[in-house]
């Protein structure tokens, strides 16, 4: 199947694809670009890639300025999120439990070229299950806080159903630190081998850090994008999904039997199926083309045919003045979606008659469903 | 108006026809790319079915609660600041009311009690150019200020005064019950609008503070202190970084920072003038 999308969507694809293109866009298409783009966090992406290549200075001046501010801004947010790393490694480095470093954070670490104009706002690590009330009453000892407050909801939410505990700050910073003790909620019907994630975690370098070897991270990844998220907005984790493909199966010896293996092993192969599938139809990404045939695990047919006419839809941006319905409609069964694969029906109702309730008597969101 | 350019859409007329006053003067783009693409659009509150509300979006996303529709124009005003600052980091933005005189900039940064918009409403009124009551907008590369000349709100008591001192100047409507009180708009004059394109060196810092009854003084103040009070208020010093910290190096270093405590617009003015002819 191909994919043949809206105007809107090829003007982001082809920057993303194509950068060097970008010197023929006029100013109409420079602004729809970057509003596009900014939805999908990926502004400062698009600023690496220009720079990388001498470009930003043949581009509208208004555009470029654009783009220079949020590559600064990214660069800050990765600055502090390292720091967090830090200072977290420093807090526990007097423990034995060990700790992975996940997603921009170990993107970064493990050397991916395009990592410099990866947006991440927060600090996201895995401990185990049975150490982690260990790691987070060292951590609360040592100055970190709760870095929302809390209503006995929420709480609850996060200690019961989430494959997180609620986020932490340090009282004197602003980082959010989040402390995973598996890859997917609790509540869904994914049964995760966290152990086996640890014993296959690399060091890098001799920086004391831990991050997942690449099959695992590129799993990790295609688990969040695909069980964890509800999809909207969310090309930039594709992206991610892409940039590892290519980065591992150029470094890394018979990475694409090692990575299928390791999807089979750990009962996976459902959603590398959807990231290769995807990242191929969308970024055209150079992977084997029998590759989906080694996979164990594999959506049936409907669920693909469903599943290819709705990621794309809301994976790119809706267009900033104009709302196409099927869309919005796309959007929405994802969104559903996402809420029915993370959670069983008896507490998924509930839930969400709360979060309904909330939005309207107190003005504000709760808990969404965690993220990643 | 000034380095951006801003695509409004509203539906409310009242609030259509306050811009076409207040914003006349600047000049309508064709053939370029906006920055920013903001939208007032109505509101219905559940818990308020039958009052009209309004909410503020950026980009199609509401970036703060709705408000009662009769306060649109100050909730637009704010959310392109607000826009401004999360979006712009290739400028430093201080926190600081800046104008013209001689060819140089003044900065009159922002701090507890300074009034930097009411002394900055009557600087320009009586001969000093608008950069902005509100940015400092500086190329940390070129260490050169550009003009971001924008509509000028007046809070509270100051409404009042403004009025009385300067008659001529063209006010927007007055604004009840926002989260600052009773806000005005004064229309910036328009020369500073005209001569938005024209950048400036800084010259002298000054850090205002109005206190009633008092006898003017216009102190010397230390570079050490002027650093720390200015950076600490800049919007986006830290995102810079580096840049952030040599640009307000050079700044302070170039400047001469004093602070100025004032109780009457005239002995302001006078004592202003006289150091802003010492070039």
């Amino acid at each position: 199947m191909t994919y043949k999308p809206p105007a809107h969507h090829r003007l982001l694809l082809n920057a993303v694809i194509n950068p060097a293109s970008l010197v023929e866009y006029n100013a109409a298409e420079w602004e729809l670009l970057l509003r596009l783009t900014r939805r999908v966090k990926l502004l400062a992406r698009l600023a690496i890639d220009l720079k990388n290549r001498g470009l930003l200075d043949q581009i509208p001046l208004r555009a470029a300025n654009l783009l220079q501010s949020s590559l600064i801004q990214a660069k800050r947010l990765q600055q502090v999120a390292h720091w967090e790393l830090n200072r977290i490694s420093w807090a526990l480095k007097d423990t034995d439990a060990p700790v992975i470093v996940l997603k921009g954070v170990a993107y970064s670490l493990a050397g991916l070229p395009e990592s410099g104009g990866r947006i991440y706002v927060d600090l996201d690590i895995l401990v185990p299950k049975d150490r982690l009330s260990h790691v987070e009453s060292i951590l609360r000892k040592k100055g970190w806080v709760n870095h929302h407050k809390l209503s006995a909801y929420d709480e609850h939410y996060y200690r019961a159903w989430s494959h997180e505990i609620p986020p932490l700050a340090h009282a004197e910073r602003e980082t959010e630190v989040d402390i995973h003790h598996t890859i997917s909620p609790p509540t869904s019907r994914l049964e995760i081998n966290t152990s086996s994630l640890f014993s296959a975690a690399v060091a890098v370098g001799n920086s004391g850090y831990r991050i997942f070897c690449p099959a695992d991270m590129v799993l990790h990844s295609a688990v969040n994008l695909f069980q964890n998220n509800e999809l909207a907005d969310d090309l930039r984790d594709l992206l991610d999904i892409h940039d590892l493909l290519l980065f591992f199966s150029k470094n890394e010896q018979d990475f694409w039997k090692k990575l299928t293996e390791r999807a089979n092993q750990l009962n996976l192969g459902r959603f590398l199926f959807y990231g290769v599938y995807f990242s191929r139809l969308i970024f055209q990404t150079p992977i084997p083309e029998n590759l989906e045939n080694d996979l164990n695990e594999k959506p049936t047919a409907l669920s693909r045919m469903i599943m290819h006419y709705l990621v794309p839809q809301a994976l790119f941006p809706l267009h900033p003045d104009k709302h196409f319905r099927r869309a919005l409609a796309a959007r929405t069964l994802l969104y559903l979606r996402s809420h029915w694969i993370r959670m069983p029906i008896h507490l998924l109702l509930p839930h969400l008659a709360y979060k309904t309730y909330l939005s309207i008597f107190r003005g504000k969101a709760v808990a969404r469903p965690v993220r990643g | 108006m000034g380095p951006f350019n801003v695509q409004i859409r509203t539906g409310f007329s009242t609030l259509a026809a306050h811009l076409y006053n207040l914003y006349e003067n600047y000049q309508l783009v064709e053939r370029d790319l906006a920055e920013f693409h903001v939208q007032i659009s109505p509101a219905r509150l559940i818990k308020k079915p039958f009052s009209p509300y309004a909410r503020f979006f950026l980009d199609g996303r509401s970036l703060f609660p709705p408000f009662p529709a009769e306060q649109a124009l100050a909730a637009l005003e704010w959310g392109i600041n607000l826009a401004i600052a999360t979006r712009i980091n290739h400028l430093l933005l201080f926190h600081s009311a800046i104008v013209e005189r001689n060819g140089y900039a003044v900065l009159l940064p922002a701090w507890p009690g300074s009034g930097k918009t009411t002394l900055c409403t009557a600087l320009v009124h009586r001969g000093y150019r608008l950069f902005s009551d509100e940015f400092g907008l500086m190329d940390p590369g070129r260490e050169i200020f550009l003009p971001l000349p924008r509509l000028m709100p007046l809070k509270n008591e100051s409404i009042r005064v403004i009025r009385n001192y300067l008659p001529e100047a063209t006010l927007g409507p007055e604004i009840r019950n926002t989260h600052k009180g009773t806000i005005t708009h004064v229309r910036p004059p328009n020369e500073s609008i005209a001569r938005s394109g024209e950048t400036a060196k800084a010259n002298w810092i000054i850090f205002p503070k109005w206190v009633p009854y008092a006898p003017l003084r216009l102190d010397p103040l230390p570079g050490s202190e002027a650093f720390l009070l200015l950076a600490s208020n800049s919007f986006n010093y830290e995102v810079l970084g580096e840049t952030g910290f040599q640009a307000v190096t050079h700044l302070i270093r170039s400047c001469r920072c004093y602070k100025l405590i004032y109780s009457d617009f005239d002995a302001a003015l006078t004592a202003m003038n006289a150091l802003t002819d010492d070039i």
